[in-house]
């Protein structure tokens, strides 16, 4: 087996760029000529743009041209992905989506004009010159009120901030309200998934470039998706055929899930470098992240579980009020519903699930996908009402979750919400969590908090998710407007090193590392030998980008598929070169033997063989080694895991602190265990953040409050506890054939739940059973007032 | 003539025509193509851009984003390009960071480096004090850590260990756009000449003026080089702060002394920020939410003026005159500020959202001295956030004069509180809230006095 093969901790190729310096990222790039463009963005959340005097701007040294909405008549809107049918059959409404705001803004950070010039000081100088009218109108932030008669509304054309309705399983709803109506026990709780800015560190920059010799367009751009992208904008936006657009994502700062998206910005460059027949750069400052990157969750809640005598799970309701926000990003209408309410049976083995989803134009930042998009709204609410149906019961939450899990013996597992779990033993996870957690000697631990007058709490959660995101055939029934298959091209060179073209793309998550791994272990070579090439539509096959922890199941199966296709080959090559069948060559250690025999070829012998095909069986096969692959999953994957938090809580300020926290996953067979760590370290840290201390506000008026790092608490090392992290559980994916499931977005999905579980814990031992629920982020002020009330 | 000389990686720069507020970030990126460095929030927050600057004050991890190249002055800088070995052999931080996979989408990355390696050459230990200026999305810290602890071990490589390089003086004419002296004498005859110039110190204000606000500051008088400036001296009985003395040089001076106050500077910002920030910046800019005015104002401090060669000596709470308004003449500046020289009694409060990197909601600090019999003979409260200045609380500053020292007084003054203040609502906090956390303060210093356990870290808005 080679050293850096599948199932080794191998150390990161793209580290040492990044640890020196070297990597390049969008705003790196830098190319002769280019100009600057600033965009000059609404600082009212509602109103209608009365006039736009450019005229003295215009004046300004340096200026080239400035841009209002006038420009882009010849032009489409940015495109919506996914069409949401709702519970009457009606097709969501889809407002038109501009790409400078057009009539009316709808949310501070709309880009009203943008003017491009030779330094970017001059561009942000004339944009104050930039005389722009505007009749503020009333905005309306808070979803309930927008869907109030006589609300304000974002999208008058349209009629009704009511996006769509959605209700699923839109058959079973009797058959819910009457498990209801018999249930022995109803367990109710209203919640809030608090706004989350995702703020990858690096912020979004677009470079769009126009070569005129040969009518040549190039967007660089901060994306997770760069074949999307080019899809997109070209076909929808810019009417730029694909071979005519290139779409680069170099190094990648971050996404999570913000950087999935279509945005005004990339489509502005595009367009304006042909214009100006210049190169135009534009490079977003943090602030203008804050109040144009997708926001994330956003939903308020009421869920409601239904259970028999036993204490068995028999029906599940649920109303959710998503937020839009002011356009419908790219897969905004998805999250809510595909992503979501697919999720709602969780681990357990309830048989009626309904849920309706109401979602709503606000005038706010739009809302879509944020790290576990959909799933960890799913996940939080079913968590907390599982714990707070323990709490009403009197039964430990751990034991009512395992009487309601589904049995080992179940899988796969039809899912009264559509989807079908192949694999997974939430049991065995469950028992994981209480081993490594000690949670037998929790009770000694909580003592002693309670001599040093501090309360401690452990709270637990189990989360599922479907991701390896998705089979086009079903993603194509639900609505999607696009297919979500993943791509290899694996090009093996003359002299036998290799390079693999990914669809998949990396901007935090080490493919070029571990796709180096999987050929490598397949092929028997030195990792060292595999190249890996992504980011780019130039080189790489069209592929769907990485988000929904897709790219090691959708995109490495696509490279095991490319893979195989090689080693066929190669094997054909090898039996011609050693005059053997070719069924009786084996491949090992890079080396090609008749089985039973010691007549071999090496690993180069064969692929300088397919270049210099001299003696080569030229009248079957062509000459050369390079195969394409794509792969279209037949099911998504089914990671889960069972995640412990323990806190104390200070009874005199409400601080929470986490004193550990626990991750035992499944997530099927895992590549490199040291990267799978840090994807859950880091989501982890994403989720204790949504649960202690990030939130997006914005007040009646729709100003955004927290437009800084200031404002917007991240975490920082303080904050985030050493985790015990564990995936030794593994039941292996049976549909791709790495048996792998995704561990991106995990760490994410099943920590909030977990953190707000264990305050309540620790709460409800203290005597404060009156405190039920928290909304996050459980801030000090927030807990000492649900303690005090 | 305004030029600036410094190293950079070890390679000398003359720089010509250097506009005064250039930052360090631009000038490094766009145009010694060193993209290395990044920009994750041009505002102090995020540590993406920190680089490693030695100068006679020692070795520093400071923000590029607010750094103006005048300010480098002398300097020896090394960015991320500059930490590994001339032959390419990886600094020990950097080949802990691949061990522990402290990277994922490396944006945060080259920052995380310098701020980890200035600490490892200065043997730090408190790896999440390093790091509270220094954000990442990516990684959850952990695995940051243990490389800073694992690298701990290595010996700090002889190429860190640098020399600034030697500067000649420079003359400036009469219509420089900046000017830097090396003097007190020589700043009192220039701002006197030029009260219209605009004072930079640290920059952790003023760069934002820039990189956020878009002023224009120019003629700049920057303090960095005034040597004098930068001096803490013990007087007697008391301390005495030189307006250029940095949060952190502050700190370390003080620690011996006043160690129940240190959790205070710790919290103030973050690594970089206390670095490059001054005390006299902190008094001088006359926010309402600084730090350092309460905790000043509660030890009794006198502020020294100077114009031309008049000197002034006024009490601290005196210079606040209204929000963002100050006694203070046009070409006059802050020379320092005097304390005594120790107060066993003076605790100082910040309550924020977060612990570290976070703007207080509400600061407090007091102090008290009794009599032999218990009863307080002088007592200063001072509270920032409270108002539109930093200010004394003289209601419950009387409730407690003259009374035995003990839980009844404290609640009295406590009550009292609410004729001094009429606090405002923000998003850090409602105006009751800051109230009653006022009040609690006042709670939570008699407990702490009285050694009943409470520590600073507890209290959380
Ligand atoms: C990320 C970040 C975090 C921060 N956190 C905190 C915090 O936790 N607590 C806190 O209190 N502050 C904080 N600040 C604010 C800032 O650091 C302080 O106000 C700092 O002390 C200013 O000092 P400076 O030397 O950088 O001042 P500069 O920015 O150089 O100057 C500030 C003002 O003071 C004037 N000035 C400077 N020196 C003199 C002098 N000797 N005489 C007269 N005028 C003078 C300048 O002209 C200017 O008006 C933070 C800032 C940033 C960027
Ligand atoms: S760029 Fe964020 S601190 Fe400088
Ligand atoms: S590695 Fe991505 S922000 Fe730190």
């Amino acid at each position: 087996m080679p050293k850096d093969g599948i199932g080794a901790s191998t150390k990161r190729r793209e580290d040492l760029r990044f640890l020196t310096g070297k990597g390049r990222y969008t705003d790196d790039i830098n190319i002769r000529g280019q100009a600057y463009a600033h965009f000059i963005r609404s600082d009212v959340a509602h109103g209608r743009i009365v006039s736009i005097d450019t005229a003295a701007a215009e004046a300004m040294p340096g200026v080239l041209r400035i841009f209002t909405a006038a420009d882009f008549a010849g032009v489409g809107g940015l495109p919506c992905g996914w069409q949401v049918t709702d519970r009457h059959g009606k097709p969501m409404l889809e407002p038109k989506h501009p790409v400078l705001a057009d009539g009316k803004v709808r949310h501070v950070g709309d880009p009203i004009a943008a003017v491009v010039a030779e330094t970017y000081e001059q561009a942000r100088d004339a944009a104050e010159a930039v005389v722009i009218e505007i009749e503020e109108l009333p905005a309306v932030v808070d979803m309930k009120a927008a869907l109030q008669p006589g609300s304000p509304l974002v999208h008058d054309e349209i009629g009704s901030n009511l996006c769509y309705d959605w209700g699923f399983v839109e058959e079973n709803r009797a058959a819910v309200d009457e498990a209801f109506a018999r249930a022995a026990h109803v367990t109710t709780l209203d919640l809030v998934n608090n706004r989350l800015v995702a703020n990858p560190m690096e912020p979004r920059v677009a470079v769009g470039d126009f070569e005129a010799h040969n009518d040549q367009h190039t967007l660089y751009t901060t994306s997770q998706n760069p074949h999307v992208i080019r899809l997109l904008m070209g076909a929808f936006v810019l009417g730029i055929p694909e071979h005519k657009l290139r779409v680069v994502a170099p190094d990648v700062g971050g996404g999570f899930g913000s950087k999935i998206y279509h945005y005004a910005e990339e489509a502005f460059v595009t367009f304006a470098a042909k214009q100006l027949k210049r190169p135009v750069k534009w490079t977003s400052s943090r602030s203008e992240a804050f109040m144009s990157d997708a926001h994330g969750r956003d939903h308020v809640t009421r869920i409601e579980l239904a259970l028999d005598a036993d204490n068995n799970f028999t029906a599940l309701r649920c109303l959710t009020h998503a937020n839009m926000g002011a356009y419908l990003s790219t897969f905004a209408p998805c999250i809510p519903t595909w992503l979501h309410g697919t999720l709602l049976a969780g681990n357990y083995r309830t048989p009626l699930i309904y849920t309706n989803v109401k979602a709503v134009f606000t005038n706010t930042v739009p809302v879509d996908a944020y790290r576990g998009a959909g799933r960890p709204e799913a996940t939080f609410q079913l968590e907390r009402v599982v714990d707070k149906a323990a709490r009403e019961l009197g039964v430990d939450p751990v034991e009512l979750r395992r009487q309601n899990f589904i049995r080992p013996d179940q899988f796969p597992y039809q899912t009264p919400v559509a989807v079908v779990y192949d694999t997974g033993n939430y049991h065995a996870t469950m028992d994981k969590l209480l081993e490594i957690s000690d949670y037998a000697g929790f009770a000694a631990r909580a003592a002693e908090s309670q001599a040093r007058g501090k309360l401690r709490g452990f709270g637990v959660a189990h989360y599922i998710e479907a991701c390896g995101i998705a089979p086009s055939n079903l993603v194509g029934q639900l609505g999607a407007r696009a297919g979500l298959y993943e791509s290899a091209t694996v090009r093996v060179n003359a002299t036998g090193s290799i390079t693999v073209m990914t669809g998949s793309h990396s901007h935090g998550q080490g493919h070029e590392t571990t796709f180096a791994q999987v050929v490598a272990e397949m092929i028997g070579c030195d990792a060292s030998q595999v190249e890996i090439v992504h980011g780019d539509t130039a080189n790489t096959p069209m592929g769907m980008g990485t988000y929904g922890s897709r790219s090691l199941a959708v995109g490495g199966s696509a490279l095991v598929k490319a893979t195989n296709k090689i080693i066929n080959k190669a094997k054909k090559i090898a039996a011609h070169l050693l005059e053997a069948a070719p069924e009786d060559i084996e491949l090992k250690d890079g080396k090609f033997t008749v089985a039973g025999t010691d007549k071999s070829k090496s690993w180069v012998d064969i692929t300088l063989a397919a270049y210099v095909p001299h003696n080569y069986p030229l009248a079957e096969m062509e000459p050369g080694l390079e195969e394409t692959a794509f792969y279209d999953p037949s099911n998504f994957t089914y990671p889960s895991g069972a995640y412990g938090c323990e806190v104390e809580v200070d009874p005199e300020t409400g601080k929470v602190t986490i004193l550990s926290f626990t991750a035992a996953d499944d997530f099927g067979n895992i590549v490199n265990p040291m990267i799978v760590e840090g994807q859950v370290q880091g989501g982890l840290a994403q989720g204790i953040g949504q649960a202690l201390l990030e939130s997006a506000a914005y007040d009646e008026s729709g100003q955004l409050l927290t437009g800084s790092f200031m404002d917007y608490a991240m975490p920082r090392a303080d904050d985030v506890p050493f985790f015990q992290v564990d995936h030794s559980s593994c039941t292996p994916c049976t549909h791709n054939p790495l048996g792998v499931k995704g561990c991106g977005e995990a760490g994410a999905i099943g920590s909030p739940p977990a953190v707000v579980n264990a305050v309540i814990d620790a709460l409800h031992r203290a005597g404060m059973t009156h405190v039920t629920h928290i909304d996050m982020p459980l801030t000090p002020s927030r807990v000492w007032a649900a303690m005090n009330a | 003539m305004t030029e600036v000389s410094f190293s950079l990686n070890g390679t000398p720069v003359h720089l010509r025509d250097v506009a005064p507020t250039r930052t360090l970030l631009d000038w490094l990126r766009e145009e010694r193509g060193l993209t290395g460095t990044k920009e994750g929030c041009n505002e102090g927050d995020c540590g993406a851009c920190t680089v490693m600057v030695t100068d006679a004050r020692g070795t520093r991890a400071l923000n590029a984003c607010i750094l103006f190249l005048p300010q480098l002055q002398g300097a020896a800088v090394r960015t991320v390009e500059g930490l590994a070995a001339p032959d390419g052999t990886p600094h020990p931080v950097q080949q802990a960071l691949v061990d522990h996979h402290g990277s994922q989408c490396g944006f945060c990355t080259p920052g995380i480096v310098v701020s980890l390696a200035v600490a490892h050459a200065a043997g730090r230990q408190d790896h999440d004090d390093v790091l509270a200026g220094n954000l990442c999305r990516c990684t959850g810290y952990a695995p940051i850590v243990r490389a800073a602890q694992a690298a701990c071990a290595a010996p700090v490589p002889d190429w860190m260990r640098e020399a600034p390089p030697a500067v000649g003086r420079r003359i400036f004419t009469e219509n420089s756009s900046f000017w830097q002296p090396e003097s007190g004498d020589e700043l009192a005859a220039l701002y006197d000449a030029h009260p219209g110039a605009t004072l930079v110190a640290g920059a952790t204000d003023a760069g934002l003026w820039v990189t956020k606000g878009l002023r224009d500051l120019a003629p700049v008088i920057f303090l960095n080089r005034v040597a004098d400036l930068q001096r803490i001296e013990l007087q007697g009985e008391h301390l005495r702060i030189g307006a250029g003395v940095t949060i952190a040089e502050l700190r370390a001076a003080l620690a011996p002394r006043f160690p129940a106050l240190d959790e205070l500077w710790r919290r103030y910002a973050s690594e970089q920020v206390r670095a490059a920030a001054t005390i006299g910046g902190n008094i001088a800019n006359g926010s309402p939410i600084g730090d350092g005015p309460p905790v000043l104002i509660a030890l009794g401090a006198r502020l020294h003026l100077r114009r031309g060669d008049a000197r002034r000596e006024i009490a601290l709470e005196d210079f606040f005159l209204a929000y963002r308004r100050q006694d203070r003449a046009p070409g006059e500046f802050v020379e320092a500020v005097t304390i005594p020289a120790s107060a066993p009694n003076c605790r100082a409060y910040k309550l924020s959202k977060r612990f570290d990197q976070d703007i207080s909601a509400v600061c407090g600090a007091f102090d008290v001295r009794l009599e032999a019999d218990g009863r307080v003979a002088a007592v200063r409260l001072a509270y920032g956030g409270m108002a539109g200045t930093p200010r004394r609380a003289p209601a419950a500053e009387a409730a407690l004069l003259g009374q035995p020292w003990g839980l009844p007084a404290i609640l009295a003054a406590r009550a009292a509180l609410a004729h001094d203040f009429t606090p405002m609502t923000d998003l850090r906090a409602s105006a009751a809230y800051r109230l009653t956390a006022a009040g609690n303060l006042l709670i939570r210093w008699h407990h702490d006095l009285a050694r009943l356990p409470v520590h600073v870290r507890g209290v959380q808005a």
